[in-house]
């Protein structure tokens, strides 16, 4: 899909539909969502819906770094206290690994 | 099974008038005047075309095609799980490998090629027959669910294997969250829109898995067997008038329909930028034109939007495979292969650019990976049976190339290649191998 021969208003479109859908715990699709339009919203010459892409893709980026935020204290976190947590810790993991923590 | 098509090609087979254009881009300034002049510079034109066009495709499928047997490779190599036999077989391959005579042992391994390829063929005539009768919600369907099992089940599957294999612990939750999204972008990827980069690493993370799960769970002699009786059939399918797949092309090409969104990896290029800008009149009106036909036509365009032909589907029928785990298959791998032999969509007018790309089906990047996994996994002398099968299926892939530039047909794309790869493999295998330990025994320098 290139986005070159797309008129303006499906690329809006596109955009749009990236962001609403990235709400379904998809930070993935907020990050494809970014990087795909980056250069349409912010480096192309002005459009009519430039600015309503720029805040989408604004927002995608904002979700995507919350999602960030919460996942990698997530992993911290499950990572350091696994061990300690005994039962729970099995419980909660998919792999076990092998040998003493 | 998989077709290279040339879309350049068969845009010039076919749709003669609107390609016109493409091939004089010098003349479209002028009205089109003298007839024979025309003639002759389009001929120029077509000749340079082809030149052009073959080299720089060579390359532009060299890489995806290198990037799968990387992938396939590194994962044989470091994780144990896909070379590890646990005595499960897939239903398609009932007869077991572990014989007590090598007779036996042949016999075996020939009754289950066999059984594989008359389901692929079955399977690859039930969906030219659904093809026929227009039952596309069928095929969608089906293609739909398939793609959904690889995208997640398989996948699900490999980051387990490679999570155990580095030791490493994970949470439900996070994996929970890496897999669907891995899943629902896959998905929108392949069957809606998506940047096409991501497409193509899609497809080819895709065409990996499956070509593990066939290392894994086809016994030795079977695989090599398969392999060289899929590349026969491939030609035959492909090539002869009765073939159904040159059955399903000339329906497609018939009826003016880009063939599915299926399993094609398309390496497109903007090749021709001044055609683009040139051309960019036509192709609204053309735009503007072709949806009206949609509509109209009976056909289903399988992308919602545009036929475009980067949607690539996916074999994912083969996913099933792995269902002898849960229960019994249903389409498989013949599903897979009928798709994946279906030849590229032909692109539709407005596809400038994307029509100077080659489709290369997804099932040939799956059998060229199986080929150099199993090389890698079950050949003796470890990295020179690997590397002589990669540089053969190169090879072997340039050539079809170039057989595609000079015929400008849909040309099956596993023959060569795979016939090559299995020369390459035995002969290192059992005579390059000894050869060099004699050498290195004796300190002798060649």
């Amino acid at each position: 899909m290139n986005l070159e021969r797309l008129p303006n208003e499906e690329k809006l479109g596109l955009c749009r539909k990236y962001y609403l859908c990235g709400f379904a715990c998809l930070p993935f699709l907020w990050l494809v969502n970014v990087v795909w339009f980056f250069r349409e919203a912010f480096r192309k010459p002005a459009y009519t819906e430039q600015t309503q892409m720029k805040t989408y893709v604004k927002r995608s980026a904002l979700g995507l770094l919350f999602w960030f935020t919460v996942l990698t204290t997530w992993i911290t976190i499950f990572q350091h206290f696994r061990a300690q947590w005994g039962a729970v810790g099995d419980y909660l993991s998919f792999t076990i690994p092998l040998g003493t923590p | 099974m998989s077709y290279i098509v040339s879309t350049a090609a068969l845009g010039l087979t076919d749709g003669g008038g609107s390609r016109g254009n493409d091939s004089s881009p010098e003349q479209n300034g002028q009205a089109p005047t003298a007839h024979p002049q025309v003639v002759e510079n389009e001929e120029d034109e077509d000749e340079e075309m082809t030149l052009k066009y073959g080299a720089k495709h060579v390359i532009m499928l060299f890489v995806p095609v290198t990037l799968c047997m990387v992938v396939v490779v590194a994962t044989i190599k470091s994780v144990g799980f896909y070379t590890k036999n646990d005595g499960q077989r897939l239903i398609y391959t009932p007869f077991p490998e572990e014989t007590d005579t090598v007779a036996q042992r042949a016999v075996n391994s020939i009754l289950n090629a066999t059984i594989m390829i008359t389901v692929i063929i079955v399977m690859t005539l039930v969906l030219v027959l659904l093809y026929k009768y227009r039952c596309y919600k069928v095929i969608q369907g089906w293609l739909f669910l398939s793609s959904l099992l690889l995208l997640f089940f398989f996948s699900y599957i490999y980051l387990k294997e490679v999570f155990k294999t580095y030791n490493v612990a994970m949470d439900y939750f996070t994996l929970a969250i890496i897999v669907w999204n891995f899943g629902v972008v896959g998905m929108m990827c392949i069957h809606w829109k998506g940047p096409l980069r991501l497409q193509q690493a899609y497809l080819i993370m895709i065409s990996a898995l499956m070509a593990l799960v066939f290392i894994k769970y086809l016994p030795e002699w079977t695989a090599w067997l398969i392999l060289a009786v899929i590349s026969v059939y491939d030609l035959l399918a492909v090539l002869c008038p009765k073939g159904p797949l040159r059955i399903l092309v000339e329906t497609a090409q018939e009826r003016n329909e880009p063939i599915f969104p299926a399993l094609i990896y398309s390496s497109t290029m903007v090749w021709l930028v001044n055609m683009a800008d040139i051309e960019r009149p036509n192709r609204n009106s053309a735009e503007v034109g072709l949806p009206q036909q949609n509509t109209h036509g009976a056909v289903a365009s399988p992308a919602p939007a545009s036929p475009s032909p980067d949607d690539g589907g996916f074999t994912s029928t083969w996913i099933n495979q792995q269902q002898h785990q849960l229960g019994p298959l249903q389409s498989t791998e013949e599903t897979r292969r009928e798709i994946q032999q279906m030849p590229s969509a032909r692109p539709p007018v407005e596809d400038d650019d994307e029509e100077r790309g080659v489709k290369l089906g997804l099932g040939d990047f799956i059998f060229y990976s199986m080929l150099v996994g199993k090389a890698s996994a079950t050949a003796s002398e470890d990295w020179n049976t690997t590397l002589a099968c990669f540089v053969a299926i190169l090879i072997g892939l340039c050539l079809t190339l170039l057989l595609l530039a000079i015929f400008k047909k849909a040309l099956p794309a596993l023959p060569i290649s795979i016939f090559f790869g299995l020369v390459f493999y035995f002969a290192t295998d059992n005579l390059v191998r000894p050869f060099m330990d004699k050498l290195a025994l004796h300190q002798f320098y060649v």
